[in-house]
């Protein structure tokens, strides 16, 4: 079949986990259909050998969407015509490393992108940041590029938001498609608040037998993971990449989604901290926030547990 | 003794809610991966579970096999895959019991195998898979669906589909293939990348024999945008020929770990292009059950150029074989021959 248009897209992390596992289902034409996908892999220069191992694998699987691949170090190179940035990369946290420390590392990273991005970048390019503290690192890289539409930098909560809705499902034994609107609230952190309030279950809303165990489930269901494996939780990250990218691009007019956005002080919470929100999207990578649900007072203490540790958040990595 | 019972985790589609949704959906199938817990098994599972393998109305249930020592490891691979909300899967069996592993199962990608060890002669490794694949013949035999599709990855992936074939008695031989698309696959790319054209544009190719140092990568029919291809011989038997035999190497030592994620690509394009076709005027490589094509010998796993039509693949008669090719068949030939020889014990 002939393939029409193309799209260049940017991983950071490329030598990374999770970028092994998103590459394959970037270039399966589950995100954009069949649109070319011009490749641009950034790693640290460390990582030079292993991105050329990643490229001969790509090669090796003949993607028909395949287009051309660029692998590199320097964002203000790779940066360049992108219409999408998927932010895979940060400095993971060291045993001994403070949470400050972690932050403030990040937020360095992510205010080289965002100065690389100001400089260098289409204007209208998207942003997906992963790399964690993703809220955090979302508004640093927002901070330093400017010219960029707010509304175009949104951070990763789809993967709290799909075990939620696996969890849900599981507990109810219901199907997965029976499902609509359970949010995830605020902070990809233990401080998320995975909420049912709004969501429901073949039309019919629902309470669940036991809601703190739920919520303290999915909460921590990133460290289940890590003891279950011995490793993180890498494909379902990568799927919940795919899945973020592909409802922000084609919209959903089935359900909310969760993604965590710039906030514009919807329910009360701190503009400019990016905080993950119920979303409807639209098609072609529009969204608004849904900002008029009644919300419970046990849902308004939880969403200011989860802003308050984005305030802390934002003060530490600010100070560098 | 079985330590971990298998574990099963249903989430049960009605038909009710499928009309509700308005989704054409299949009825389910059962898809058997061994070597669940491994890499290449991470990188196979979740995009079988997307959909990816048998296409968007196709619910499956999947039946992760590994060994008991790898059952923790599993059962964190089946709660990433809940993590994933995957719409059509229905079920996930993870199991280290092969009778309810292969329990009418319709798919069956076997990429669990012993590794080759340090100092194995690649005698040890042809008889201790010999054991695992006797075995797995048995369970498969027993308890597989009777039209179940089987593609063996592990290695050495052709010998040991034909010591599993050895045990089937009930399903049809031609059921029981192994998997060289990932030669096939390398040389498409090497090809187009010589012919400054892109992957999809390279036809007509073929991949003969042994998935080994000893595979025959067949090009003289070659198709770059429809018109006939020729690359000079020199290369053809300097570059080409080596660099797809050493292309595993090769990422081994960029990446420092063996390639997963095009290994497991390649097996699920294999089952993919068996149930969907090749397409008009293309074949594919598939290691087949040898019916004497070519000089081959009959009942040896062989991959040849296929065509697949109706989930039936059917040999490509009549290649023109140069004395340079079959140099390379012969070759090939006598290797699967030894590897024969040496599990004959195993063989009835």
């Amino acid at each position: 079949m002939e393939v029409q248009q193309s799209l260049t897209v940017c991983v950071t992390g490329a030598a990374g986990q999770i970028a092994y596992s998103f590459i394959p289902l970037l270039l399966s034409g589950q995100v954009f259909g069949q649109v070319k996908i011009n490749l641009r892999l950034l790693d640290i220069p460390k990582m030079e050998t292993a991105l050329k191992g990643v490229v001969m694998e790509i090669e090796d699987c003949a993607y028909p969407l395949i287009g051309d691949i660029q692998t590199g170090s320097n964002p203000k190179e790779l940066f360049q015509n992108c219409d999408l940035i998927v932010f895979l990369g940060g400095f993971p946290r060291l045993p001994g490393m403070e949470r400050k420390d972690l932050l403030q590392k990040n937020a360095n990273i992510f205010k080289e992108q965002g100065e690389a991005l100001q400089e260098v970048g289409k204007e209208d390019v998207k942003c997906v940041v992963v790399a964690n503290p993703a809220n955090t690192n979302c508004l640093i890289l927002s901070r330093y590029a400017t010219k960029i539409p707010r509304q175009n930098f949104t951070c990763l909560t789809r993967l709290d938001q799909n075990r939620a809705y696996a969890q849900v499902a599981l507990t109810l034994n219901k199907p997965l498609n029976s499902l609509k609107n359970i949010i995830i609230w605020g902070n990809h952190s233990t401080t998320q608040y995975p909420s049912i309030e709004h969501a429901t279950v073949e039309g019919q809303s629902f309470v669940l037998p036991d809601q703190g165990q739920f919520i303290e489930r999915i909460q921590k269901r990133g460290a289940e993971v890590l003891n279950a494996r011995g490793n993180s939780s890498v494909f379902s990250a990568a799927n919940a990449v795919k899945d973020h990218i592909k409802d922000w691009y084609n919209g959903r007019e089935d359900t909310l989604l969760s993604l965590g956005v710039l906030s514009n002080g919807e329910y009360g919470v701190q503009s400019g901290l990016c905080f993950s929100y119920p979303i409807r999207c639209l098609g072609a990578f529009k969204y608004e926030i849904v900002g008029n649900l009644q919300l419970s007072d046990f849902s308004k203490q939880k969403l200011k547990v989860t802003e308050e540790e984005l305030i802390q958040e934002q003060g530490l990595a600010e100070s560098i | 003794m079985q330590k971990f019972l298998q574990k099963v985790i249903t989430n049960n589609l009605t038909r009710a809610s499928m009309a509700h949704f308005g989704q054409s959906l299949k009825p389910p199938v059962r898809v058997a991966i061994t070597g669940a817990a491994g890499q290449i098994g991470y990188s196979l599972i979740f995009r079988v579970a997307s959909g990816e393998m048998l296409g968007p109305n196709q619910p499956v249930i999947l039946h992760l096999i590994d060994l008991p020592f790898a059952m923790t490891a599993l059962n964190g691979v089946a709660m990433e895959i809940q993590d994933c909300a995957f719409p059509l899967v229905q079920g996930i069996v993870a199991t280290d019991n092969q009778t309810v592993g292969f329990k009418d199962v319709n798919y069956a990608l076997l990429v669990g195998a012993k590794p080759r060890g340090p100092g194995m002669e690649r005698g040890d490794l042809l008889k201790d898979n010999g054991k695992i694949f006797t075995e797995t013949g048995k369970y498969v035999n027993d308890h597989a669906s009777r039209d179940i599709k089987v593609v063996v990855v592990g290695n050495p992936c052709n010998t040991n589909c034909l010591i599993l074939a050895n045990q089937i008695k009930d399903i049809p031989k031609e059921n029981f293939t192994a998997m060289t698309r990932l030669d096939h696959n390398r040389a498409q790319h090497q090809l187009a990348d010589k012919l400054g054209v892109h992957s999809s544009d390279i036809r007509k190719i073929a991949i003969f024999g042994n998935h080994s140092p000893t595979m025959v990568p067949y090009i003289d029919q070659m198709t770059a945008k429809n018109h006939k291809a020729t690359v000079d011989q020199q290369w053809v038997t300097q570059t080409f020929i080596p660099t797809v035999q050493q292309r595993g190497a090769e990422i081994i030592k960029a990446r420092k770990l063996s390639s997963a994620a095009s290994a497991g690509n390649a097996a699920m394009n294999h089952i993919t292009t068996w149930v969907n076709g090749t397409p008009e005027g293309d074949y594919t490589s598939m290691a087949i059950p040898s019916d004497g094509s070519y000089g081959v010998p009959k009942g040896l796993i062989f991959s040849f150029p296929v065509t697949v039509k109706n989930g039936k693949y059917s040999i490509v008669q009549g290649l023109p074989i140069s004395p340079f090719y079959q140099g390379l068949l012969d070759k090939t030939i006598k290797e699967l021959v030894d590897e024969r020889n040496a599990v004959d014990h195993l063989l009835k």
